[in-house]
Parts: structure tokens; sequence; C-alpha cells
């Protein structure tokens, strides 16, 4: 009886990097965008891809790609619009992974613009790629005001940060432009829009954002 | 979770290629910016291994420290920060993602 050690090397992140590149190639090839939008529970993803449907459904061909665990509510409030959507309940997973899109995408050859909305949590889903072109993060302000700085990796890995709800700002103390501050400050490159989707007030930032993606 | 089964998916691969008959243990290294919880990844990995030949084996988990510095004046952070607060260069970060199965120990013979 003799004890042996093998030194191995192996990416245990290989296989959804490699269907993430699957999935970023399909995407190339048929010219389509796509967002992994991604935030904690009720901080109004559903909400946006909504509202961005109202806005600019008439020009451009949008596809949904809605990630939860188990609920279907999020997919009955998409399904009333003229897009195709997807579920996808990820069971014991929080977060979505390349698998799980690369599963689905290929319904949506022909849209120009793929809207995921990611499990809601700040933590696990930023440490898989999906193959998307842009990640958005979104935050409110009724999740408190240090909330990004909590949370800097995911804040760090993001395109587009969207601090929500600031119309609720006032009652519930926070802080706004520390919530602006601490974004910037792990992350200068990102876009930072803070808007109230309920108001309409700061919308149009998003507006122009998606529509210069889709161009 | 599905980290966990990726450990075990790997590591009962290679048990197979290297003919390994009593696995003791599976060390893995995480990068300290990966948002994995380790207690969290040992308790998958018993659930994950368990009715297979790694179950009651030990999980050793190392970590990958990530480099975090300033481009323009080398200043080291702990943790990521897009500038430098002492000169304002950018501030790159390298490493600290990676996930890898780095060894297996195991008793072979009579
Ligand atoms: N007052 C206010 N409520 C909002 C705003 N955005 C979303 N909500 C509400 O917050 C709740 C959660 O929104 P939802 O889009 O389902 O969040 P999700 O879990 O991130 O998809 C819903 O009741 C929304 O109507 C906002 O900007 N202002
Ligand atoms: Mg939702
Ligand atoms: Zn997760
Ligand atoms: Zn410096």
């Amino acid at each position: 009886m003799h004890k042996i050690e093998i030194e191995a090397e192996i990416d245990l992140i290989a296989e959804n990097k490699r269907l993430a590149e699957e999935n970023r190639k399909f995407l190339k090839e048929k010219g389509i965008k796509a967002i992994n939008i991604m935030g904690a529970i009720g901080s109004g993803k559903t909400l946006l891809i909504e509202k961005t449907l109202d806005a600019l459904g008439k020009e451009i061909k949008f596809g949904v790609i809605l990630g939860d665990v188990v609920c279907k509510a999020d997919h009955e409030r998409i399904k009333k619009y003229d897009v195709k959507v997807e579920p996808i309940n990820t069971g014991k997973e929080c977060h979505l992974d390349a698998h799980l899109v690369n599963h689905v995408i290929d319904v949506f050859d022909d849209v120009d613009l793929i809207l995921i909305e990611n499990v809601g949590n700040l933590v696990c889903p930023v440490d898989f790629d999906l193959g998307e072109n842009y990640r958005v993060t979104m935050v409110s302000v009724t999740e408190g005001d240090d909330v990004v700085g909590k949370h800097p990796e995911i804040f760090r890995l993001s395109d587009v940060i969207i601090i929500n709800k600031i119309s609720l700002a006032e009652a519930v103390e926070a802080n706004i432009e520390k919530m602006i501050q601490d974004a910037k400050k792990i992350n200068g490159r990102a876009i930072v829009m803070k808007m109230d989707l309920k108001t309409g007030e700061g919308f149009e930032d998003w507006i122009n954002f998606v529509r210069n993606l889709v161009e | 979770m599905s980290f966990a089964m990726a450990i075990v998916e790997n590591a009962l691969k290679m048990a197979e290629e290297k003919n390994l008959k009593r696995i003791e243990s599976i060390t893995v290294k995480i990068g300290e910016l990966l948002l994995i919880n380790p207690e969290q990844l040992k308790f998958c990995y018993q659930a994950a291994s368990s009715g297979t030949m790694l179950e009651g084996t030990e999980l050793k988990i190392e970590f990958e420290r990530a480099e975090i510095s300033c481009v323009s004046c080398g200043k080291k952070f702990k943790t990521p920060i897009y500038l430098c607060d002492s000169c304002g260069g950018f501030v790159s970060v390298q490493g600290g993602k990676n996930f890898v199965l780095k060894k297996i120990e195991a008793r072979n013979g009579i």
C-alpha cells in the first residue's frame, strides 16, 4: 500500500468558457447583441425589460431570456408582449450559466437584441460568462446606499451600472451620490445611470444606450 | 453546486484514467476574486460526491491570489480599485479568477 499524488491542472471553469464562446460565436454570426442583466431580487430587472419593450418594441426585434430559481411570475409578465421569450428555471442554482443559455439560444436566431434577466442576486452570476456582449448590473436605492461597496466584484465587471428607484431615495435615506461614487471607484469605465422606472426619470439614458447597441 | 459537480466529474475521470483505487483527498485552487464560498463548496462537494468512489474524501482548498497593482507607480492593493489612491494611475487586476483541480491523493497497491 503506498500513497500516490497525482498532480493535475484541470480548469474547472473550462466547460462554461467553451459554451460561452459557442454562444458568443452564434451571436456574432447572426449579428445579434445580448445583454446580461444582473441584480438583486426586486431591483427592477423585469420592469426594465418591460419598459424597454414598451419603448423600443416597434423599432428593435427583441428576444427575452428569464432566469429564475422556480417562479414563473416574470414569464407571465413578459408573455404579454409580442416577443420571443424563454424562461429558464435554474432549479437549485442561483445563477444562469453558459450551458443553460446555450440550450435556448437557437430560438433567437432572427432577433436584434436578447435581454437576459439573470437570477436575482449580486453574488455568483458574475462568475459565469454567458457569452453576452454587455453586462448590466441593476441596484435600487431601497437596498441601502452601501450595496455597491458591499459587492465590488459584480460592479467591477459590469459595463453598465443602473441605480434604480431614485424617487424613493429620500424615504429610505439613501445617498445616491455615494452609490455613484462607490460604483466609479471600483469601475471607472462603466456607464453609470440613475433612474426611476415608475416616474420615468433617467430612463432615456438607457433607451439611448440600447438604441446605440443595435445600430 | 455546479462547481462541486465539476470537481467530482473531473476527479472521477482522472481516477479512471490513472486507475486509482482509493482516493483520500482532492485539492482545488480557487481564485480569490471568485465568489465561491469555501464552506458551501465543501458542503456541496459532500453531496455531489456521495454514492461515488469520492464519497467521504476530503476536499482541500487553496487560494490563488490576484495581482492587483498600479500600472504607473506599482503600488500593490489587497482588493480591486479602479484608480490608484497614491498617483491616480490605472490599477490592473491579474489572476484571481481561476478555478483549478490541482491534486488527487490516493493509495494504490495491496
Ligand atoms: N417605486 C419604484 N418601484 C419600482 C421601480 N422599479 C421597479 N419597481 C417595483 O419593484 C418591484 C420589483 O420589480 P421587478 O422588476 O419585479 O424586479 P426584479 O426582481 O429585479 O425583476 C415591482 O413591484 C416593481 O414595480 C422604480 O424605479 N421605482
Ligand atoms: Mg424579475
Ligand atoms: Zn449561483
Ligand atoms: Zn499609482
